[in-house]
């Protein structure tokens, strides 16, 4: 409503057609009039006049303007025939013939233009109430957004669905502009936008296009364009709070994402502190046992007797492995992480693998006995060699570091429902059942002794990349053997055509 | 015969420290466990126990409150560089020195021999020191380096003798504030400088020094030079 309500503004938009209905009850109106009219007329031919007013101004805040004049014309010349001196004629000549003529008139216009006022009101409240609505279940769509594409999506039903009408958001990039969605689209959108870009104003119209400009968080303006389904449907202050509120989930939906990828860099950042301290904390005892081998073998080599002497040189070359390993598992665990994943699948015997891997780790298992139960023997599955072989020395070294000398690890294979069930299970320190799950986290170690924490934490943590990169699960439980230890039992699929008998 | 308690639960240490010890003239007892090794220090009474700070069944502390609860043997810690706070911790538990992994053999041996003579120092006090250029005479408090005379203020003397009773040893900044200031508390600011001046008076080269070295977080440590 932007037009001064004087009653000429308003009268314009009055309109004065009349529905059957309305006509009717205009008609009952006037009869009712007229009928009050002639009971009054015993009290003076004011009394009448002035149920002829109530007549008119009822109509004409129920009809409208036509109505009142209606009844005002008909109420006029039955006034004037039946109840005025003379009788039974049509008489204009003296001032009290006219005064009713303009009185009812005047009457039946103000009444008629109030209520068409009124009307209007009711009209414009309705409309801005609907909008309003609209508006609010916008927002409420937009505040769930938390991502660009999002905030997209639901504005583009909302256009639709709400608004009625199609809304386009371009991000306007130095090179050029970008649409957001995905809508089909033709040149006089990127032109009304390329207007609407030089414009002065942040809020730009042409025709039945409406556009504006929008700080979406980014250095990069967005812009929006809205074109109403129907013309003028929509006033240009509702497509400034649309923008406003899409502007404020775009700038939202930016922050969001800039959250995220601190929060990503702080993760990254957290790892690599996490894998030094690993690395130079892991790497010390290999190194430890290399250093004093070689220095002693310089220092005390004719002392000591030559199977000892052997005995340090093997020990030098098996650290070395073990140091080997240890770089291979930050490899793989860097390459698991950035979603390399295993490269190079082979059909592989999961009992030669594991016999392979128990051999790896007999050396340093001390006195402990490892057996594998492998009822099947035939079960195969496909995954890289090396990193399967890297997981079950990782869990096997587990079972050994955590054990006391002189315990049992025991493996058992079996195949079930097109899966291959590795379970290894030791006799050892064991873990707290609510760890459970989280000895497969990075860097996780079962906290014993706070000074010098064995192995990287990283072993089981590439063995649940690994597996869950193959398709498969794994998972911890306790007790392992005999109400001790650990039990680790990874389920990975079999390769087609084995394993079924 | 000595013997050497050997507390580790890393095989591959085992497998070399026991012969190459025993190569060395020592008696090795191997301990895997806190458990075990706080029970073979009172039963076998070992001369020197070297002990790794991480067990699998308790912390390497524990085992050195329990073995002092009992008995003075000299315990050698096996720690890594980095761990200043365990190292101190440990000291202050009752350990006698540490070696950083990872070691040379000959370190390892010079800190075992350094322990067993001051395992034994304990039981007589030594009247003298003598270690490379430098002699300490305790009872004249008289200090010559090559032969002749230095003169240590008072509190340069005490210093320089507590080091010289572990000599080898690494001496904390505690023990080291304890002795020079009657007090752990005084700002460690002091023993920097009265290092300094001592070095000034004994080493060739202030700047270089090959006789009262620096264990950076720890302490000092007092050694026969190259």
């Amino acid at each position: 409503m932007t037009d001064s309500p004087t009653l000429l503004g308003t009268m314009r938009k009055v309109k004065l057609h009349l529905s059957a209905g309305q006509f009717l009850l205009t008609i009952m109106l006037v009869t009712l009039s007229a009928t009050g009219s002639f009971a009054a007329a015993q009290y003076g031919e004011v009394a009448a006049a002035l149920v002829f007013v109530l007549g008119i101004t009822v109509a004409g805040a129920l009809c409208g303007l036509a109505s009142a004049l209606i009844a005002a014309l008909v109420g006029f010349l039955i006034y004037n025939f039946y109840l005025t001196e003379p009788v039974l004629t049509f008489r204009l000549v003296t001032g009290s013939d006219i005064a009713p003529l303009v009185i009812f008139n005047l009457c039946a216009l103000v009444s008629g233009v109030l209520a068409g006022r009124l009307k209007d009101h009711a009209e414009a409240a309705r409309s801005s109430n609907l909008q309003l609505n609209s508006l609010l279940e916008l927002s409420r769509g937009l505040q769930s957004a938390q991502r660009l594409e999002d905030v997209v999506a639901t504005v583009g039903k909302a256009a639709h669905e709400i608004v009625g009408a199609r809304i386009s958001l371009f991000r306007a990039e130095e090179e050029g502009l970008t649409p957001l969605d995905a809508m089909p689209r033709d040149d006089r959108w990127r032109g009304f936008a390329e207007a609407l870009l030089a414009s002065p104003t942040p809020m730009f119209r042409d025709g039945n296009l409406l556009g504006c400009r929008l700080n979406g968080g980014t250095d990069v303006p967005i812009l929006m364009i809205v074109e109403p389904f129907r013309p003028r449907g929509i006033e240009p202050a509702f497509v400034n709070a649309l923008g406003n509120m899409v502007a404020l989930a775009l700038q939202r939906a930016a922050l969001s994402e800039q959250m995220t990828e601190r929060r990503a860099s702080a993760r990254a950042e957290e790892l690599k502190t996490a894998l030094l301290a690993s690395v130079s904390h892991d790497f010390r005892t290999p190194l430890t046992a290399i250093s004093a081998s070689a220095s002693s073998l310089i220092t005390y080599g004719e002392k000591l007797d030559p199977e000892t002497s052997l005995r340090l040189l093997h020990g030098i070359v098996e650290e070395g492995e073990r140091l080997n390993r240890y770089t291979a598992n930050l490899l793989e665990m860097s390459r698991l992480e950035t979603g390399g994943g295993p490269a190079s699948l082979q059909v592989l015997g999961v009992s030669e693998m594991v016999a392979a891997a128990v051999q790896r780790v007999r050396s340093r298992a001390g006195r402990r006995s490892i057996v594998l139960r492998d009822p099947e023997s035939d079960l195969q599955i496909a995954a890289n060699p090396a990193l399967f072989e890297l997981v079950l020395i990782n869990i096997l070294d587990n079972a050994i570091t955590y054990s006391a000398d002189e315990t049992h690890i025991r493996i058992e294979l079996s195949g079930v429902d097109g899966l291959c069930r590795i379970a290894i299970a030791d006799e050892g320190f064991g873990i707290p059942a609510q760890d459970a799950d989280r000895v497969f986290d990075r860097f996780y170690r079962v906290a014993r002794s706070e000074a010098s924490p064995r192995g990287s934490g990283l072993g089981l943590a590439i063995a649940k990349g690994f597996v869950e990169a193959l398709g498969g699960t794994i998972g911890a439980t306790v007790p392992g053997i005999e109400g001790r230890g650990t039990c680790i039992t990874i389920r990975l699929p079999l390769a087609e055509g084995t394993g079924l008998s | 015969m000595t013997n050497i308690l050997l507390v580790d639960d890393e095989p591959s240490l085992i497998a070399v420290l026991q012969p190459v010890l025993g190569a060395a003239g020592y008696h090795v007892i191997v301990a895997t466990d806190g458990n075990s090794a706080s029970r073979l220090a009172l039963d076998q009474r070992p001369d020197v126990v070297l002990l790794d700070l991480g067990l699998p069944d308790m912390d390497g502390k524990e085992v050195i409150r329990r073995i002092r609860a009992a008995s003075a043997v000299p315990i050698i810690v096996i720690s890594a560089r980095h761990q200043e706070a365990e190292k101190i911790a440990a000291l202050d538990n009752g350990a006698d020195d540490y070696v950083n992994k990872p070691f040379e053999i000959g370190e390892l041996m010079a800190r075992i021999r350094a322990a067993i003579r001051r395992g034994k120092s304990l039981e007589s006090e030594p009247e003298t020191y003598s270690g490379g250029p430098l002699d300490v005479d305790f009872a004249s408090r008289q200090v010559r380096l090559d032969g002749e005379a230095v003169k240590l203020s008072p509190k340069e003397y005490d210093l320089l003798r507590v080091l010289a009773l572990s000599a080898g040893q690494v001496v904390t900044h505690k023990r080291l504030l304890a002795a020079g200031w009657g007090s752990e508390r005084t700002d460690s600011q002091y023993l920097r400088v009265y290092i300094g001046l001592l070095r000034q008076k004994i080493e060739e080269d202030p700047s270089d020094p090959r006789l009262l070295l620096t264990e950076p977080g720890v302490g000092y440590r007092l050694t026969p030079g190259a």
